[in-house]
Protein backbone atom coordinates (compact mmCIF):
# COMPACT_ATOMS: atom_id res chain seq x y z
CA UNK A 1 0.00 0.00 0.00
CA UNK A 2 1.18 3.40 -0.78
CA UNK A 3 1.08 6.18 0.91
CA UNK A 4 -0.04 9.71 0.03
CA UNK A 5 3.25 11.23 -0.25
CA UNK A 6 4.72 8.33 -2.13
CA UNK A 7 1.64 8.21 -4.29
CA UNK A 8 2.20 11.92 -5.28
CA UNK A 9 5.41 11.43 -5.74
CA UNK A 10 4.19 8.17 -8.17
CA UNK A 11 1.70 10.87 -9.83
CA UNK A 12 4.41 13.31 -10.43
CA UNK A 13 7.06 11.05 -12.00
CA UNK A 14 3.94 9.76 -13.83
CA UNK A 15 3.26 13.57 -14.73
CA UNK A 16 6.56 14.70 -15.94
CA UNK A 17 7.23 10.61 -17.90
CA UNK A 18 3.95 11.95 -19.88
CA UNK A 19 4.51 15.43 -20.47
CA UNK A 20 8.39 15.03 -21.37
CA UNK A 21 9.16 17.42 -18.12
CA UNK A 22 12.03 15.17 -17.02
CA UNK A 23 14.37 17.75 -16.98
CA UNK A 24 12.56 20.20 -14.81
CA UNK A 25 14.39 20.29 -11.79
CA UNK A 26 12.60 20.52 -8.70
CA UNK A 27 13.33 24.58 -7.28
CA UNK A 28 15.64 24.80 -4.12
CA UNK A 29 12.68 25.55 -1.42
CA UNK A 30 11.21 21.97 -2.75
CA UNK A 31 14.71 20.35 -2.24
CA UNK A 32 14.72 22.10 0.90
CA UNK A 33 11.28 21.25 2.26
CA UNK A 34 12.18 17.66 1.10
CA UNK A 35 15.49 17.25 2.92
CA UNK A 36 13.88 19.44 6.70
CA UNK A 37 10.87 16.78 6.63
CA UNK A 38 13.42 13.71 6.49
CA UNK A 39 14.96 15.49 9.56
CA UNK A 40 12.05 15.98 11.56
CA UNK A 41 10.44 12.46 10.84
CA UNK A 42 14.20 10.98 11.89
CA UNK A 43 14.36 13.01 15.35
CA UNK A 44 11.79 13.01 18.05
CA UNK A 45 9.32 14.73 16.27
CA UNK A 46 8.17 11.05 15.31
CA UNK A 47 6.95 9.86 18.55
CA UNK A 48 6.63 13.35 20.41
CA UNK A 49 5.09 15.55 17.42
CA UNK A 50 2.90 13.54 15.20
CA UNK A 51 0.28 15.88 14.65
CA UNK A 52 2.58 18.40 13.71
CA UNK A 53 4.61 15.79 11.60
CA UNK A 54 1.57 14.94 9.60
CA UNK A 55 0.80 18.50 8.99
CA UNK A 56 4.06 18.81 7.31
CA UNK A 57 3.75 15.71 5.63
CA UNK A 58 0.55 16.95 4.42
CA UNK A 59 2.25 20.27 3.12
CA UNK A 60 5.13 18.96 1.95
CA UNK A 61 2.71 16.41 -0.47
CA UNK A 62 0.80 19.70 -1.38
CA UNK A 63 4.11 21.47 -2.69
CA UNK A 64 5.53 17.81 -4.61
CA UNK A 65 1.64 18.17 -6.08
CA UNK A 66 2.09 21.89 -6.91
CA UNK A 67 5.70 20.99 -8.59
CA UNK A 68 3.94 17.60 -10.66
CA UNK A 69 0.77 19.71 -12.08
CA UNK A 70 2.54 23.57 -12.13
CA UNK A 71 6.66 22.81 -11.93
CA UNK A 72 9.12 25.66 -11.10
CA UNK A 73 6.51 28.23 -10.68
CA UNK A 74 6.34 30.47 -7.78
CA UNK A 75 3.37 28.70 -6.24
CA UNK A 76 5.27 25.45 -5.75
CA UNK A 77 7.72 27.61 -4.63
CA UNK A 78 5.43 28.94 -1.91
CA UNK A 79 3.90 26.01 -1.19
CA UNK A 80 7.29 24.06 -0.82
CA UNK A 81 8.34 27.07 1.70
CA UNK A 82 5.59 26.67 3.89
CA UNK A 83 6.49 22.95 4.17
CA UNK A 84 9.92 23.81 4.76
CA UNK A 85 8.76 25.78 7.62
CA UNK A 86 6.19 23.16 9.01
CA UNK A 87 8.81 20.20 8.94
CA UNK A 88 11.15 23.19 10.83
CA UNK A 89 7.95 23.61 13.50
CA UNK A 90 7.25 20.00 13.70
CA UNK A 91 11.23 19.06 14.90
CA UNK A 92 11.02 22.47 17.21
CA UNK A 93 7.61 21.55 18.62
CA UNK A 94 9.48 17.56 19.15
CA UNK A 95 12.61 19.23 20.45
CA UNK A 96 10.36 20.81 23.03
CA UNK A 97 8.04 17.77 24.32
CA UNK A 98 11.72 16.15 24.63
CA UNK A 99 13.24 18.43 26.49
CA UNK A 100 9.68 19.37 28.58
CA UNK A 101 9.66 15.34 29.74
CA UNK A 102 13.03 15.45 30.50
CA UNK A 103 12.62 18.79 32.89
CA UNK A 104 9.42 16.57 34.06
CA UNK A 105 11.34 13.37 35.48
CA UNK A 106 14.17 15.91 36.83
CA UNK A 107 11.56 17.36 38.83
CA UNK A 108 10.74 14.29 40.22
CA UNK A 109 14.02 13.45 40.69
CA UNK A 110 14.42 16.97 42.42
CA UNK A 111 11.93 16.34 44.31
CA UNK A 112 13.09 12.79 45.62
CA UNK A 113 16.59 13.55 45.83
CA UNK A 114 15.76 16.79 47.77
CA UNK A 115 13.66 14.65 50.30
CA UNK A 116 16.88 12.47 50.54
CA UNK A 117 19.12 15.51 51.33
CA UNK A 118 16.77 16.89 53.62
CA UNK A 119 16.85 13.35 55.33
CA UNK A 120 20.57 13.10 55.24
CA UNK A 121 20.93 16.14 56.33
CA UNK A 122 18.48 15.48 59.20
CA UNK A 123 20.82 12.68 60.04
CA UNK A 124 24.02 14.25 60.07
CA UNK A 125 22.23 17.31 62.07
CA UNK A 126 21.27 14.53 64.83
CA UNK A 127 24.53 12.73 64.92
CA UNK A 128 26.41 15.93 65.20
CA UNK A 129 24.12 16.74 68.11
CA UNK A 130 24.93 13.48 70.16
CA UNK A 131 28.06 13.86 69.46
CA UNK A 132 28.57 17.23 70.90
CA UNK A 133 26.27 15.92 73.89
CA UNK A 134 28.81 12.79 74.39
CA UNK A 135 31.60 15.50 73.92
CA UNK A 136 30.07 17.85 76.36
CA UNK A 137 29.71 14.55 78.96
CA UNK A 138 32.96 13.98 78.32
CA UNK A 139 34.16 16.84 79.60
CA UNK A 140 32.28 17.85 82.31
CA UNK A 141 33.32 14.31 83.23
CA UNK A 142 36.80 15.42 82.96
CA UNK A 143 36.78 18.71 84.46
CA UNK A 144 35.10 17.09 87.46
CA UNK A 145 37.73 14.39 87.59
CA UNK A 146 40.10 17.26 87.47
CA UNK A 147 38.85 18.77 90.28
CA UNK A 148 38.68 15.68 92.67
CA UNK A 149 42.31 15.58 91.80
CA UNK A 150 42.83 18.86 92.09
CA UNK A 151 40.90 18.95 95.75
CA UNK A 152 42.75 15.31 96.76
CA UNK A 153 46.04 16.98 95.84
CA UNK A 154 45.54 19.84 97.85
CA UNK A 155 44.17 17.94 100.64
CA UNK A 156 47.25 15.48 100.82
CA UNK A 157 49.47 18.67 100.52
CA UNK A 158 48.20 20.14 103.17
CA UNK A 159 48.29 17.19 105.58
CA UNK A 160 51.92 16.62 104.30
CA UNK A 161 52.78 19.86 105.16
CA UNK A 162 51.99 19.97 108.58
CA UNK A 163 54.56 17.19 109.07
CA UNK A 164 57.21 17.71 106.33
CA UNK A 165 58.88 20.49 104.10
CA UNK A 166 57.00 20.72 100.90
CA UNK A 167 57.85 22.58 97.48
CA UNK A 168 57.92 22.25 94.11
CA UNK A 169 60.92 22.03 91.98
CA UNK A 170 61.29 21.33 88.42
CA UNK A 171 61.86 17.53 89.01
CA UNK A 172 58.99 17.29 90.99
CA UNK A 173 57.04 17.74 94.19
CA UNK A 174 60.16 17.17 97.07
CA UNK A 175 58.92 16.55 100.30
CA UNK A 176 61.86 17.29 103.02
CA UNK A 177 62.37 15.03 105.78
CA UNK A 178 64.81 16.40 108.70
CA UNK A 179 67.38 13.55 109.30
CA UNK A 180 67.50 13.94 113.27
CA UNK A 181 63.56 13.40 113.16
CA UNK A 182 64.35 10.17 111.23
CA UNK A 183 67.23 8.76 112.79
CA UNK A 184 70.00 8.53 115.79
CA UNK A 185 73.73 10.25 115.12
CA UNK A 186 75.24 7.44 112.83
CA UNK A 187 72.04 4.82 112.52
CA UNK A 188 70.05 4.07 109.62
CA UNK A 189 67.37 2.64 112.09
CA UNK A 190 63.84 4.86 111.91
CA UNK A 191 62.86 6.29 115.10
CA UNK A 192 59.28 5.84 116.06
CA UNK A 193 58.33 9.22 115.85
CA UNK A 194 59.73 8.65 112.10
CA UNK A 195 57.61 5.87 111.22
CA UNK A 196 54.66 7.29 112.38
CA UNK A 197 55.63 10.21 110.15
CA UNK A 198 56.35 8.32 107.47
CA UNK A 199 52.95 6.48 107.64
CA UNK A 200 51.45 9.65 107.17
CA UNK A 201 53.38 10.84 104.08
CA UNK A 202 52.59 7.23 102.31
CA UNK A 203 48.89 7.90 103.04
CA UNK A 204 49.15 11.19 101.86
CA UNK A 205 51.23 10.05 98.69
CA UNK A 206 48.70 7.09 97.87
CA UNK A 207 45.65 9.89 98.13
CA UNK A 208 47.23 12.08 95.72
CA UNK A 209 48.56 9.69 93.14
CA UNK A 210 52.08 9.70 91.80
CA UNK A 211 53.68 8.48 88.77
CA UNK A 212 57.25 7.36 90.42
CA UNK A 213 59.06 8.31 93.82
CA UNK A 214 62.96 8.46 94.09
CA UNK A 215 64.04 9.07 97.89
CA UNK A 216 67.37 10.51 98.29
CA UNK A 217 69.47 10.28 101.53
CA UNK A 218 71.63 13.26 102.62
CA UNK A 219 74.56 13.98 104.77
CA UNK A 220 76.51 16.99 106.55
CA UNK A 221 79.96 17.63 105.32
CA UNK A 222 81.23 15.93 109.13
CA UNK A 223 83.08 12.75 108.82
CA UNK A 224 84.64 10.82 106.05
CA UNK A 225 82.69 11.36 101.95
CA UNK A 226 82.15 7.60 102.15
CA UNK A 227 80.77 6.90 105.64
CA UNK A 228 78.05 9.61 104.80
CA UNK A 229 77.31 8.02 100.92
CA UNK A 230 76.65 4.90 102.69
CA UNK A 231 75.32 5.85 105.27
CA UNK A 232 72.70 8.13 103.61
CA UNK A 233 72.05 5.03 101.11
CA UNK A 234 70.86 2.87 103.65
CA UNK A 235 68.75 5.97 105.14
CA UNK A 236 67.27 6.27 101.98
CA UNK A 237 66.83 2.06 102.02
CA UNK A 238 65.16 2.67 104.92
CA UNK A 239 63.06 5.28 104.21
CA UNK A 240 61.55 3.36 100.60
CA UNK A 241 61.26 -0.50 102.43
CA UNK A 242 59.24 1.48 105.52
CA UNK A 243 56.87 3.41 102.69
CA UNK A 244 56.61 -0.30 100.74
CA UNK A 245 55.36 -1.69 103.97
CA UNK A 246 53.14 1.07 103.82
CA UNK A 247 51.25 0.58 100.68
CA UNK A 248 53.64 2.45 98.15
CA UNK A 249 54.61 -0.29 94.96
CA UNK A 250 57.86 -1.54 95.14
CA UNK A 251 58.28 -0.76 91.36
CA UNK A 252 57.65 2.69 92.04
CA UNK A 253 59.81 3.82 94.49
CA UNK A 254 63.51 4.22 94.16
CA UNK A 255 65.94 5.39 96.71
CA UNK A 256 69.71 6.99 96.18
CA UNK A 257 72.66 7.60 98.77
CA UNK A 258 73.96 11.22 97.75
CA UNK A 259 76.35 11.65 100.80
CA UNK A 260 77.02 15.32 101.68
CA UNK A 261 77.33 16.21 97.60
CA UNK A 262 74.38 18.54 97.57
CA UNK A 263 74.15 20.98 100.97
CA UNK A 264 70.95 23.10 100.98
CA UNK A 265 72.81 25.10 104.10
CA UNK A 266 76.07 26.02 106.08
CA UNK A 267 77.97 23.21 106.65
CA UNK A 268 80.00 25.18 109.11
CA UNK A 269 77.16 25.73 111.56
CA UNK A 270 75.24 23.75 113.63
CA UNK A 271 72.52 24.68 112.17
CA UNK A 272 72.91 24.31 108.80
CA UNK A 273 74.47 20.88 109.26
CA UNK A 274 71.31 20.14 110.78
CA UNK A 275 69.23 21.52 107.54
CA UNK A 276 71.61 19.48 105.62
CA UNK A 277 71.14 15.95 107.02
CA UNK A 278 67.46 15.01 105.30
CA UNK A 279 66.02 12.53 103.49
CA UNK A 280 63.94 14.16 100.44
CA UNK A 281 61.16 12.12 98.54
CA UNK A 282 60.99 13.28 94.95
CA UNK A 283 57.20 13.22 93.78
CA UNK A 284 57.17 12.57 89.89
CA UNK A 285 53.59 13.57 89.66
CA UNK A 286 50.82 12.04 86.95
CA UNK A 287 51.05 12.65 83.22
CA UNK A 288 54.44 13.44 83.81
CA UNK B 1 -27.09 36.94 -27.90
CA UNK B 2 -26.41 40.18 -25.69
CA UNK B 3 -27.52 38.36 -22.39
CA UNK B 4 -24.85 35.27 -23.48
CA UNK B 5 -22.25 38.05 -23.69
CA UNK B 6 -23.06 39.59 -20.75
CA UNK B 7 -22.95 36.01 -18.67
CA UNK B 8 -19.42 35.59 -20.63
CA UNK B 9 -17.85 38.85 -19.75
CA UNK B 10 -19.82 38.16 -16.61
CA UNK B 11 -17.91 35.10 -16.02
CA UNK B 12 -14.54 36.74 -17.61
CA UNK B 13 -14.31 39.10 -14.96
CA UNK B 14 -14.80 36.75 -11.84
CA UNK B 15 -12.26 34.55 -13.78
CA UNK B 16 -9.94 37.37 -13.45
CA UNK B 17 -10.39 39.39 -10.79
CA UNK B 18 -11.47 36.11 -9.39
CA UNK B 19 -9.91 36.01 -5.99
CA UNK B 20 -11.03 37.75 -3.08
CA UNK B 21 -9.30 39.88 -0.57
CA UNK B 22 -7.81 37.17 1.49
CA UNK B 23 -8.85 38.81 4.89
CA UNK B 24 -9.48 36.18 7.66
CA UNK B 25 -5.52 34.67 6.30
CA UNK B 26 -4.16 37.90 6.70
CA UNK B 27 -6.09 38.72 10.03
CA UNK B 28 -4.72 34.89 10.87
CA UNK B 29 -1.41 35.73 10.04
CA UNK B 30 -1.20 39.52 11.49
CA UNK B 31 -2.32 36.73 14.69
CA UNK B 32 0.21 34.36 14.47
CA UNK B 33 2.87 37.09 14.49
CA UNK B 34 1.27 39.10 17.61
CA UNK B 35 1.54 35.50 19.34
CA UNK B 36 4.88 34.74 18.25
CA UNK B 37 5.90 38.22 19.86
CA UNK B 38 4.59 37.52 22.76
CA UNK B 39 6.12 34.42 23.13
CA UNK B 40 9.15 35.12 23.10
CA UNK B 41 10.49 34.96 19.64
CA UNK B 42 12.24 38.43 19.28
CA UNK B 43 14.65 37.23 22.29
CA UNK B 44 15.85 33.87 20.65
CA UNK B 45 17.85 34.40 17.30
CA UNK B 46 16.24 31.87 15.44
CA UNK B 47 12.94 32.49 16.03
CA UNK B 48 13.49 36.46 15.57
CA UNK B 49 15.08 35.71 12.01
CA UNK B 50 11.40 34.03 11.66
CA UNK B 51 9.38 36.68 13.17
CA UNK B 52 11.61 39.23 10.77
CA UNK B 53 10.13 37.45 7.69
CA UNK B 54 6.55 36.98 8.72
CA UNK B 55 6.35 40.64 9.40
CA UNK B 56 7.68 41.49 6.06
CA UNK B 57 5.35 38.77 4.03
CA UNK B 58 2.77 40.54 5.70
CA UNK B 59 3.62 44.06 4.75
CA UNK B 60 4.19 42.64 0.97
CA UNK B 61 0.82 41.28 1.19
CA UNK B 62 -0.65 44.20 2.34
CA UNK B 63 0.86 46.20 -0.35
CA UNK B 64 -0.40 43.07 -2.97
CA UNK B 65 -3.91 43.28 -2.32
CA UNK B 66 -3.52 47.29 -2.18
CA UNK B 67 -2.62 46.79 -5.47
CA UNK B 68 -5.24 44.13 -6.39
CA UNK B 69 -2.89 40.56 -6.44
CA UNK B 70 -5.13 39.02 -4.42
CA UNK B 71 -3.90 35.49 -5.54
CA UNK B 72 -0.52 36.36 -4.78
CA UNK B 73 -1.20 37.77 -1.47
CA UNK B 74 -2.73 34.88 -0.23
CA UNK B 75 0.40 32.74 -0.95
CA UNK B 76 2.82 35.29 0.46
CA UNK B 77 -0.09 35.15 3.55
CA UNK B 78 0.81 31.64 3.73
CA UNK B 79 4.05 32.22 3.87
CA UNK B 80 3.51 34.59 6.56
CA UNK B 81 1.70 32.44 8.77
CA UNK B 82 4.19 29.73 8.12
CA UNK B 83 7.50 32.00 9.26
CA UNK B 84 5.22 33.36 12.62
CA UNK B 85 4.27 30.05 13.92
CA UNK B 86 7.71 28.59 13.37
CA UNK B 87 9.12 31.79 15.08
CA UNK B 88 6.98 30.49 18.22
CA UNK B 89 7.22 26.88 17.97
CA UNK B 90 11.09 27.36 18.41
CA UNK B 91 10.68 30.11 20.73
CA UNK B 92 9.21 28.21 23.12
CA UNK B 93 11.54 25.11 22.18
CA UNK B 94 14.49 27.16 23.20
CA UNK B 95 12.42 28.03 26.44
CA UNK B 96 11.72 24.37 27.04
CA UNK B 97 15.46 23.80 26.54
CA UNK B 98 16.69 26.51 29.21
CA UNK B 99 14.18 25.21 31.53
CA UNK B 100 15.75 21.48 31.41
CA UNK B 101 19.36 22.85 31.55
CA UNK B 102 18.69 25.09 35.20
CA UNK B 103 16.78 21.90 36.09
CA UNK B 104 19.52 19.22 35.47
CA UNK B 105 22.01 22.36 37.07
CA UNK B 106 20.06 22.38 40.16
CA UNK B 107 19.48 18.80 40.38
CA UNK B 108 23.26 18.31 39.86
CA UNK B 109 24.05 20.78 42.92
CA UNK B 110 21.13 19.55 45.14
CA UNK B 111 22.85 15.73 44.70
CA UNK B 112 26.70 17.39 45.33
CA UNK B 113 24.70 18.71 48.10
CA UNK B 114 23.45 15.34 49.36
CA UNK B 115 26.58 13.80 49.10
Amino acid sequence: MMNRLDRIAFVGLLAQALFGCATAQPPQELLDARSAYDAASKGPAAQLAPAQLDTAKQSLAKAEQSFADNGDKPMTKDAAYVAERRAELAAAEGAREKADRARAQMDKDFKNSEIDAVAATKDRAAKAQADLEKERQARSEAEKNLADANKKLGAAMASLAEIAKVKEESRGVVITLSGSVLFATGKSDLLPIAQQKLTDVAKALNDQGYQSLLVEGHTDAQGSADKNMVLSQQRADSVRMYLVSQGIPSDKIRSQGLGSSRPVADNNTAEGRANNRRVEIVVTPLGK
Amino acid sequence: MREFCLVGIALLLTACGGAAVPQEPLTAAKAAVAGAEVGGAASDPKAALHLKLAKEYVAKAESLIADGDNEEAARIIDRAQADADLALALAKETAAEKEAQDTKESLDRLRKQAQ
